[in-house]
């Protein structure tokens, strides 16, 4: 039994991915620094040196980043509680992210917002949000801006699968519809509404449904998949900006800790943690693609990973160092002017 | 057989992927996946079959059978088989559909009822062996499952299953084409398609310009997806004993273009090389030195220079149920015909042609 | 040159001069427009008592119809007016504040404390308030206090066509979320009003009447409860001066105080519920800072601790009256 061959057609590629080598490297850095941070975060909270709550993005990082690829700052995003993914990857400062989240005047909002609600709007980050859901009306006022002020710029609204059951949520996909609003909306499914499966909290258990309930396309993808989200969410923000209206992407993912930080997530599966962090890793898988390839070597991967390293180092130090907001911080910007 | 047991494969995650906004593909909510499993289960029961064992999942399909099973039965109505829950894990991706394929084959189900699309199908005609099935469509390109009426797919399964049309009626045998890459095999029902871009991504395919080279076991003009190209241009039939294999080239290069079904609403031009037959058992290796490979209309597989890549078509290597044929026997027997008083003459037609 | 206009075309012009000043002005709400989608005409209402009509014509798509979904409109509104545009949405009316009010009190009153001081959100809230429409409960409410008790938003009550027109353009070019409440029963009150363009400070409250004997600060409807009352006390010497807040948030406690060190006596006068009024805020302001000016304790004559009522011959019992404005008035003189 001998195989037939062919002469090979005249096509040939180095990169086989739909980004050049300098947007894959932003990438990697991107997901790696959101990474370090959050895994930093969790490192120093249990040790007691960060006030209030943090809820960490570490395992979810393709989802932000695939997304945001495709965004500039005239694009508008609105976060959730889990929002430090989101902001990295819009670009607000991981320095000044930092200094916030430790309460300090440094902070991106002068220690006055906290890690729930991180906002930088020169970079189109409308803020993380500590009421779920309330972002998607945000959103939608955004992507309303931009048609009326007619520039091309889109609206993304991340909600959890929690925050899906919202009422401002499902509102915002009719309001988006009958407005033809270029706006994206982004179902991080994670699995877990604070400690109860979506499973049980979705009763059709599926977004595209949901959406398509409301008069919008739906898409899944497997959201630890950088690729799939890249491409699945470059197709769906072009049609937004191209006046094809708002759809729903559901990226489903897992996240690496709990809830919040201090959650002994005992409503997970045993071995389920270690299981997802070997099996499911977007970092892990993404290094792999881009090395297996060709097109990235070990040695350059290793070489962001010490920058990023350093970055979050020197963010902690000037973050721990910086002075703390004073008694006269307390009652400035309630108003514009009163 | 006396007793049959059927198996029923629903996939609550078919149609739910990127051809939802880069082509007008539609998706099938999970209420009415699960009237249509209703349906199936009631076509079935008129024809005799008493068990049904069905794969589990958490999309909510589970919830609406249930409870129109439970109502149908306070209401002391017999229109349903009994139906059970296979005993594993729910994992909410296509896994779970192969391993309730396996579960099946093990059990020794007489049939496998698939609603999904392609790729569903293909999963469990990967995992079932030698068990028949029948294909409902419920996914996006719906290339191999026939368009039926599910309520008359369960009437011929059932008749099919209880020896009330003989297997060489019933029975249907089917190609497939088996890809070895290195070590690793898959199978595709329909097509297997070479595409330049080297990464699995949303896995979906439309990208014209990035097809390398297509095989397919059977394509008509009338079809929808990768295999309608061979359609338009070879077309080759189920029952054929061969298959097509195309090489695409670059528009500039190439003699012919064909202007085709892609996806759903998508029709889009492809520009060819060549089109060749593929015979039986003749393994072929693609000319295509990397890139990644999609079974069916799905990208799963990336391979590059110096991956062992072999396509080889295979005739009877699964059976489907011909429902169409299952239908016309039972008909022409009057099966479903009871006559009120015993009489002489059969059923006459009057006035006109029979 | 002043003519005269109902308090409801005041409304109307004031949003047209701003639309034609300014193209970030956007206006929104349910059937503000009337008519999108449906085979009729469009523009069909200009609004549930046709406060916007003939909007439309003049700045077309400018104006958009909502679908009934609150917290999707009024938050777009908001999450709009960090944006760079200046919407005007209306929430038909304050009772319904209950499906919306986390866009708004978590959402855009906090933006700009929370993102230290980075975030404008220039959106005016438009909503009708009060009793007296045979509305009933659901449809007749005040809910000033809880507005009024938000840090973030500004809080506007006019009892004047004059006052309303003012204040809404104000309420447009001021760069922090404004809750505009108009008082249903108020509606088709004139006053004179110019033609052209102005403004009126917030935190400046107005005295419409002025007296020697016993202060009124009030705001809405019951300002001319108030007058009313003022001309029945007249007669038997009591001569009243009415101070008109206008403004709730900023409050003009300065023009409040001044008049109590003036008469010594103080009626706050409010058409919401007693529990955390704004009576009870203005009364506990003033005798911490005026204690000393005053002759007799402050009375406060506010409607009652329940629901508004449906039937007239109880609502009107609801709220306040000219009568027991003027016996609150007699206690402090008597005291």
């Amino acid at each position: 039994m001998t195989a037939t061959t062919t002469a090979s057609p005249t096509r040939t590629g180095d990169n086989p991915f739909p980004l050049g080598k300098e947007d894959l490297l932003n990438a990697y850095r991107t997901m790696k620094t959101i990474r370090e941070f959050e895994d930093r975060l969790h490192v120093d909270f249990g040790r007691g040196d960060i006030p209030g709550f943090v809820h960490l993005y570490a395992g979810e990082e393709a989802s932000a980043t695939g997304i945001m690829m495709h965004l500039t700052d005239e694009d508008r995003i609105a976060s959730t509680h889990r929002g430090h993914g989101h902001c990295i990857a819009k670009g607000v400062s991981v320095h000044q992210m930092m200094g916030e989240i430790y309460g300090k005047s440094t902070g991106a909002c002068h220690g006055k917002g906290g890690s729930m609600h991180i906002a930088d709007l020169s970079k189109g980050m409308m803020g993380a949000n500590g009421i779920l859901g309330a972002g998607a009306p945000l959103a939608c006022g955004a992507a309303l801006a931009a048609k009326k002020l007619g520039h091309k710029g889109v609206g993304i609204s991340f909600v959890g699968d929690g925050a899906s059951n919202q009422g401002m949520f499902l509102e915002s996909l009719n309001l988006a519809a009958i407005w033809e609003l270029p706006v994206l909306f982004v179902v991080e499914n994670n699995g877990y509404a604070e400690s109860t499966s979506v499973d049980w909290a979705v009763a059709s258990d599926s977004y595209v449904d949901r959406a398509n309930g409301f008069g919008l396309p739906g898409v899944t993808v497997d959201g630890t998949d950088f690729f799939a989200v890249y491409e699945a969410a470059g197709e769906m923000i072009r049609r937004a900006r191209d006046g094809g209206g708002p759809s729903l992407l559901e990226c489903k993912m897992i996240r690496f800790h709990g809830h919040f930080e201090g959650d002994a997530q005992t409503y997970r599966a045993k071995g389920e943690i270690e299981d997802i962090r070997n099996n499911r890793d977007c970092i892990r898988q993404f290094s792999r693609h881009v090395r297996e390839a060709g097109v990235i070597s070990q040695a350059e991967l290793d070489a962001i990973d010490a920058d990023v390293a350093k970055l979050i180092d020197d963010a902690v130090e000037q973050a721990k160092a910086a002075p703390l907001p004073g008694p006269a911080d307390l009652t400035t910007d309630v108003y514009v002017r009163y | 057989m006396s007793d049959p047991v059927v198996g029923i494969i629903a996939n609550p995650i078919s149609a739910r992927d990127i051809r939802r906004v880069i082509s007008y593909a539609g998706g099938l909510q999970i209420t009415e996946r699960a009237n249509m499993v209703l349906r199936i289960l009631a076509g079935m029961a008129a024809a005799g079959v008493a068990k049904t064992v069905i794969m589990p999942e958490n999309a909510g399909l589970r919830g609406h059978l249930m409870r129109a099973l439970t109502r149908s039965r306070n209401a002391g109505e017999a229109h349903f088989p009994d139906i059970e829950s296979l005993d594993m894990a729910v994992t909410g991706e296509a896994g779970d559909s192969a391993r309730a394929a396996r579960m099946m084959r093990e059990m020794g189900v007489a049939a496998i009822v698939v609603l999904g699309g392609d790729g569903t199908h293909r999963v469990v005609v990967a995992n079932c062996g030698d068990i028949p099935i029948a294909g409902v469509s419920s996914g996006t390109n719906n290339a191999f499952p026939e368009m039926r009426e599910p309520t008359v797919t369960g009437l011929g399964v059932g008749l099919a299953v209880t020896g009330q049309v003989p297997p060489e009626i019933a029975f249907s045998a089917n190609k497939r084409l088996e890809v070895e890459i290195n070590a690793r095999r898959e199978i595709a029902l329909i097509d297997v398609a070479l595409v330049r871009e080297r990464y699995v991504g949303s896995r979906a395919i439309w990208k014209t310009e990035g097809f390398e080279e297509l095989f397919v076991t059977f394509g008509s003009p009338g079809g929808i997806g990768m295999s309608s190209i061979a359609g338009m241009v070879a077309p080759v039939a189920r029952s054929d004993n061969f298959g097509r294999r195309i090489v695409f080239d670059r528009p500039d290069l190439a003699p012919f273009t064909v202007r085709t079904a892609i996806a759903p609403g998508l029709i889009a031009p492809v520009s060819i090389a060549h089109v060749e037959t593929l015979e039986f058992d003749r393994p072929v290796k693609p000319s295509t030195r990397a890139g990644s490979i999609a079974f069916d209309g799905e990208r799963e597989v990336t391979f590059a220079e110096g991956d062992e890549v072999v396509v080889t078509l295979r005739g009877g290597a699964f059976r489907t149920i011909d429902i169409e044929a299952c239908m016309a026997h039972a008909a022409g027997e009057g099966r479903f015909v009871k006559q009120a008083r015993p009489q002489s003459t059969a059923m006459e037609v009057r006035g006109g042609k029979p | 040159m002043a003519r005269k206009i109902s308090m409801k075309d005041a409304i109307n012009e004031a949003l047209d001069q701003e639309m034609q000043r300014d193209p970030t002005v956007i206006v929104m709400g349910e059937d503000i427009v009337g008519g999108t989608g449906s085979p009729g005409e469009s523009d069909a209402w200009g609004g549930v008592l046709g406060v916007t009509k003939g909007l439309y014509a003049k700045h077309g798509d400018r104006l958009m119809d909502t679908p009934l979904s609150e917290s999707a409109y009024i938050g777009a509104a908001i999450g709009a007016a960090t944006c760079g545009l200046r919407p005007v949405a209306e929430l038909m009316f304050i009772d319904f504040m209950g499906v919306c009010l986390d866009e708004i009190f978590n959402q855009g009153a906090k933006f700009r404390y929370m993102f230290g001081g980075k975030a404008e959100t220039p959106v005016v809230i438009r909503a009708m308030c009060g009793a007296g429409f045979r509305a009933a409960a659901q449809h007749s409410q005040m809910l000033t206090p809880i507005v009024t008790h938000i840090p973030g938003l500004k809080v506007v009550c006019a009892s004047n066509a004059y006052d309303t027109k003012g204040l809404l353009i104000q309420s447009i070019r001021d760069n922090d979320p404004v809750i505009f409440l108009e008082h249903k029963n108020l509606y088709a009150h004139e006053s004179e009003v110019p033609e052209e363009s102005y403004t009126i400070p917030f935190g400046e409250a107005a005295i419409v009447r002025e007296g020697k004997s016993a202060t009124i600060v009030t705001y809405g409807q019951t300002v001319h409860r108030s007058l009313d009352a003022a001309g029945a006390l007249a007669k038997d010497g009591i001569d009243v001066e009415i101070v008109d807040l206008r403004t709730l948030s900023p409050i003009d406690t300065d023009t409040v105080i001044e008049s109590v060190e003036k008469t010594g006596r103080l009626v706050c006068v409010d058409e919401a519920n007693p529990r955390c009024s704004i009576a009870s805020d203005v009364a506990a302001t003033v005798a911490q800072e005026a204690f000393k000016a005053l002759k007799a304790p402050v009375r406060m004559v506010t409607a009652p601790h329940t629901p508004v009522p449906f039937s007239p011959a109880l609502e009107d019992l609801y709220i306040p009256s000219a009568e027991r404005i003027g016996d609150a008035v007699r206690q402090t003189m008597a005291a």
